[in-house]
């Protein structure tokens, strides 16, 4: 018992210290980067409307002034911090001013939060089963045949499959919609069409990730059951005369899953990043495409804050992963 | 070595990146020739929107360019800046796996964590926004970027090396002999665990032509260095979907993942040798 | 004569690598009677293991059975489907492992490892079946508690029992032991084998134990077989291996064992061969102090010299072996 609180505390405090350097690190990066956010948006407005200079410059320090811009750098961060901390907000939006950033965010993370869950857990349950398969039958033509398409496949970007996924589908055979989340003639709620709609919506964006990680852990489950045939105790479990869906269940798959729960967890971030480009490409209301409406207007903010609310997303599902450990490998349980 | 000859993956991953590499080397004399000494980004050098032909194989685009010219220099581009930000990522990741590896203690955590954060933290959304907001971005500092955000996974690969390979007795051999902590780190080290600083410099080469395609895609960073991100961007831009100008994007797309599963079929076959645990493996 | 209750006929075992096939167990043929304990001795890398597995049906790719015949109750076992065999794992042919302290699946309590193996060949409840697992465990000597234990709260030698006793829980006939007590301290070590030999009194079993050490042949076994490069060399009851040892490498083997009489003990000059290339003629010839011209090409066949006693050796030729 003492030694699994030892074991959850180091967690949380591994968690927050990875939360506040990466936090910290972002903050200093962004900031000393040459070209502060202001001006380069303005500069913006000035070439998309042919704002006059001196204008400008009283609307840059204007604008500095409500942002908290001109303050010195450690002054800022430690606004921004406790900002943050204590009142969980990302500052205005530029584009909404002076609608918070943290509102905009908030109405578009549950679906990003949606897609992304759905698709990583529908990929890795699905990938871990296809590759027992293939690494139990490793001899198989059909085996090494999936093994060679996941190969090439898994190495596919994300990003370039929704581009291809939505020339062919929703473009070229318009068996698809070309984006948003549902249709816009329903009204959201609990109704058959409306869930049906959500479906048929989401279907290519999470294909886009599904079709890609499918293989990803597939392969790598291959390898792991294909080790653990290996192993000695396996050689015992066969030596026993158990019957096939024992042995994999019990001696197989409980041995991967935490090296799988490890992956999942520390893949997370390579899928957001991908993520955020099928949001854009599709769509989808959730906050990749916010991001990328925020990059076009230098909505410094709003982009602080989505990159914050990721990192502690993610930060958070691997601390939950995490969690789940103990339950997973009895080593872990009792030190 | 001669192991690496008889892995039909690692054979084909290297003959279709030494076919990518070599078009793309070619591609100032192939482009010169056909445009008779014009840019390959020349604004309306043709028509708009002609059919593939003899003469524009694969057609010309809304601005009227030579497909086909476009993306051999976008390749060319492409190429580079993931050999140069690979490169870079690499020899930070040697650098740091080697001295966490060496020093061990709080250096190593640190460093752990360090690579651990990079890895698990969605890095692409901090990447837009430097890029972002960098007020003259070239080839160079794109690389340089790049290559801060790529390092932690070929530090991966390499640092588990360096941590068994330290355990050897060679190494107290060396230090009984007084050479000093770089010489050991260069002369006895560094050629044991080469194969395994090529596979993380494919990993870190994949990694970075991944990270700046997304970037380009998106209209971020240099957009006077038409790579294959930039060639996507433009056609999406000029509505090459709609139209149904579907070759515009398939084909730089089809070269970015030919990149991408080359070099990894060369990773996946290197693995194989180098873990004999995974020979065992595939066992084909 | 008597009828073997197992008997191996001309088993191949071999690796497939990127150099060719490693011929790790090359030709082993051996009868081993009920009630007997056979051991097999052979340096490190000779193929015990391989052949033990071969026997088993154990052998994973890119190892394969390359020909051979195992003959139970008048059967082939290779020629039993994998449901049929099955059958008969564990329940009449049970297996120790080589390292058997690291045999069991880190993340199963004892309890549930044991029943595993008990409900898959008996129509028991899993409080009867608990109850067999208990009573086993107690015949190992180790106390009840330990049911409820991962393996990771075990000691190496208590693993080593939890083995034995799962081993022999539901009774089995034969039990193949590969090094079942090596990579202990000698006194776990011994009482482990005390343990074995006690279980096969009171059960009835048959025995065949690979081990490195001879010391514990001496102890134990009724016959041995020695095995060098993939190939069986001699065979015969043990005291007279240990008193007259016909072959030069079995003499070698005898020679490495340390004893009072010798205070150094002397190793086998030379390194053993690599199953990708096993030398031609007399596989031995390369280290052989007694190498005859005709060792370097013909290869010598098992030969029964003496009512008992078989060894594959040129220099006992027609039976003039003194
Ligand atoms: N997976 C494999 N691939 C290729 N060769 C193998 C493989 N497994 C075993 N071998 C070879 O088979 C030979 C016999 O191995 P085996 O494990 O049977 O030896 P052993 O007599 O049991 O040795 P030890 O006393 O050390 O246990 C060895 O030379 C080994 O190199
Ligand atoms: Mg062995």
């Amino acid at each position: 018992m003492k030694q699994l609180v030892k074991y959850f505390l180091k967690r949380v405090l591994l968690y927050f210290l990875i939360f506040v350097i990466s936090l910290s690190a972002f903050f200093f990066f962004i900031n000393l980067v040459p070209g502060d956010p202001v001006t380069r948006y303005v500069q913006q407005l000035e070439q998309r409307y042919g704002i006059s200079t001196p204008l400008t410059e009283e609307i840059v320090r204007k604008y500095k002034e409500a942002f908290g811009l001109d303050k010195d750098l450690f002054t800022r961060y430690i606004l921004y911090i406790r900002r943050l901390v204590f009142e969980f907000d990302f500052g205005p939006s530029f584009v909404a001013f002076p609608k918070p950033a943290y509102s905009l965010i908030v109405d578009a993370l549950p679906w990003s939060i949606g897609l992304l869950g759905t698709a990583v857990l529908t990929s890795w349950i699905l990938g871990i089963f296809i590759g027992t398969v293939i690494g139990w039958k490793r001899e198989s033509k059909v085996s090494n045949f999936v093994l060679i398409c996941g190969l090439v496949a898994s190495q596919i970007p994300s990003y370039l499959l929704a581009l291809i996924l939505v020339m062919v589908f929703s473009f070229g055979l318009g068996l698809f919609p070309m984006g948003g989340a549902y249709s816009a003639a329903l009204k959201p709620g609990f109704s058959f069409s409306f869930i049906s709609s959500l479906i048929y919506h989401a279907f290519l964006p999470s294909m886009s990730l599904i079709l890609i990680y499918v293989f990803g852990v597939m392969i790598s489950q291959r390898a792991l059951v294909i080790n653990l045939l290996g192993e000695d105790f396996l050689k015992l479990a066969e030596a026993k005369g158990l019957d096939k869906k024992r042995l994999i269940k019990r001696y197989i798959l409980r041995n991967t899953l935490l090296p799988q729960a490890t992956g999942l967890a520390m893949s997370l971030g390579f899928i957001v990043n991908g993520f955020f480009l099928i949001e854009w490409i599709f769509n989808y209301p959730g906050i990749g495409r916010l991001f990328m409406m925020a990059i076009r207007e230098m909505d410094y903010n709003v982009l602080m804050g989505i990159t914050v609310t990721t990192m502690f997303c993610v930060l958070t599902a691997n601390l939950i992963i995490e969690f789940l450990y103990p339950l997973i490998d009895p080593r872990i349980r009792r030190g | 070595m001669k192991a690496l000859k008889n892995s039909p993956k690692f054979l084909t991953g290297l003959i279709i990146i030494t076919c990518l590499i070599v078009l793309a080397l070619m591609e100032p004399y192939i482009n010169d020739y056909r445009l008779k000494g014009h840019s390959p980004t020349e604004i309306g050098l043709y028509d708009i929107f002609l059919e593939p032909s003899w003469e524009h194989p694969l057609g010309t685009d809304s601005y009227g360019r030579d497909v086909l010219a476009l993306l051999l220099n976008g390749l060319k581009y492409s190429l580079f800046i993931g050999f140069t930000a690979g490169g870079l990522a690499t020899i930070i990741a040697v650098f740091l796996a080697s001295l966490a590896g060496y020093k061990g203690g709080k250096i190593e955590a640190f460093i752990t964590v360090l690579s651990n954060s990079i890895l698990i933290i969605p890095s692409w959304p901090i990447l837009a926004i430097i890029v972002l907001f960098v007020k003259k971005i070239d080839l160079f500092t794109l690389s340089v970027i790049l290559a801060f955000f790529s390092w932690a996974g070929p530090s991966r690969q390499i640092k588990p090396q360096i941590s068994s390979l330290k355990a050897r007795p060679y190494v107290d051999l060396a230090r009984v002999n007084n050479f000093s902590d770089l010489e050991i780190m260069f002369k006895e080290i560094l050629p044991n665990f080469l194969p395994y600083i090529l596979v993380g410099f494919s990993v870190a080469v994949t990694g970075s032509i991944m990270a700046e395609t997304a970037l380009r895609i998106v209209g971020l960073g240099p957009g006077d260095i038409p790579s294959l991100g930039q060639v996507i961007n433009w056609a999406i831009y000029s509505g090459a979907m709609a139209i149904g100008q579907y070759l515009v994007i398939l084909i730089p797309i089809t070269f970015l993942i030919l990149i991408f599963v080359s070099l990894n079929l060369i990773n996946v076959g290197m693995d194989e040798i180098l873990n004999p645990k995974l020979k065992q493996i595939t066992g084909m | 004569m008597k009828e073997p209750l197992i008997e191996i006929r001309d088993l191949r075992v071999y690796f497939r690598t990127i150099y060719g096939d490693a011929r790790s167990t090359d030709g082993v043929s051996l009868k081993i009677f009920e009630n007997e304990v056979f051991g097999i001795a052979g340096e490190s890398g000779c193929g015990k293991s391989t052949l033990v597995e071969g026997v088993l049906r154990l052998m994973k790719p890119p190892g394969y059975i390359k020909s051979g015949e195992v003959i139970y109750k008048g059967k082939n076992l290779f020629e039993l489907t994998e449901e049929e065999f099955n059958k008969i794992r564990w329940k009449e042919i049970a297996y120790i492992p080589q390292g058997s302290m690291n045999s069991l699946n880190p993340v199963l309590k004892v309890e549930e490892q044991m029943i595993d193996a008990i409900l898959s060949h008996t129509d028991t409840s899993k409080e009867e079946a608990k109850q067999i697992a208990l009573e086993a465990l107690d015949s190992v000597g180790l106390p009840e508690d330990v049911i409820n234990m991962y393996p990771h709260e075990l000691s190496g030698g208590m693993r080593q029992r939890v083995c034995i006793a799962m081993s022999t829980c539901l009774k089995p006939k034969i039990i193949f032991g590969d090094e079942p007590v090596t990579a202990l301290d000698v006194v776990m070590q011994k009482l482990n084998l005390q343990t074995i030999m006690h279980l096969k009194e009171k059960i009835g079993l048959t025995v065949v134990m690979v081990a490195h050490d001879m010391a514990w042949h001496a102890e134990v076994c009724d016959r041995m077989a020695i095995m060098y490069a993939g190939k069986v060399v001699e065979t015969g009851p043990v005291e007279e291996i240990f008193l007259n040892p016909l072959h030069p490498y079995t003499e070698g083997l005898l020679n490495a064992v340390p004893s009072l009489k010798r205070k150094f003990a002397k190793s086998i000059p030379g390194i053993a061969p690599s199953p990708l290339n096993w030398p031609p003629g007399c596989r031995f010839h390369p280290r052989c102090y007694r190498k005859m011209n005709i060792c370097e090409n013909e290869e010598p066949e098992l030969k029964l010299i003496d009512s008992e006693r078989y060894v594959a050796c040129h220099l006992y030729n027609g039976g003039n072996w003194k």
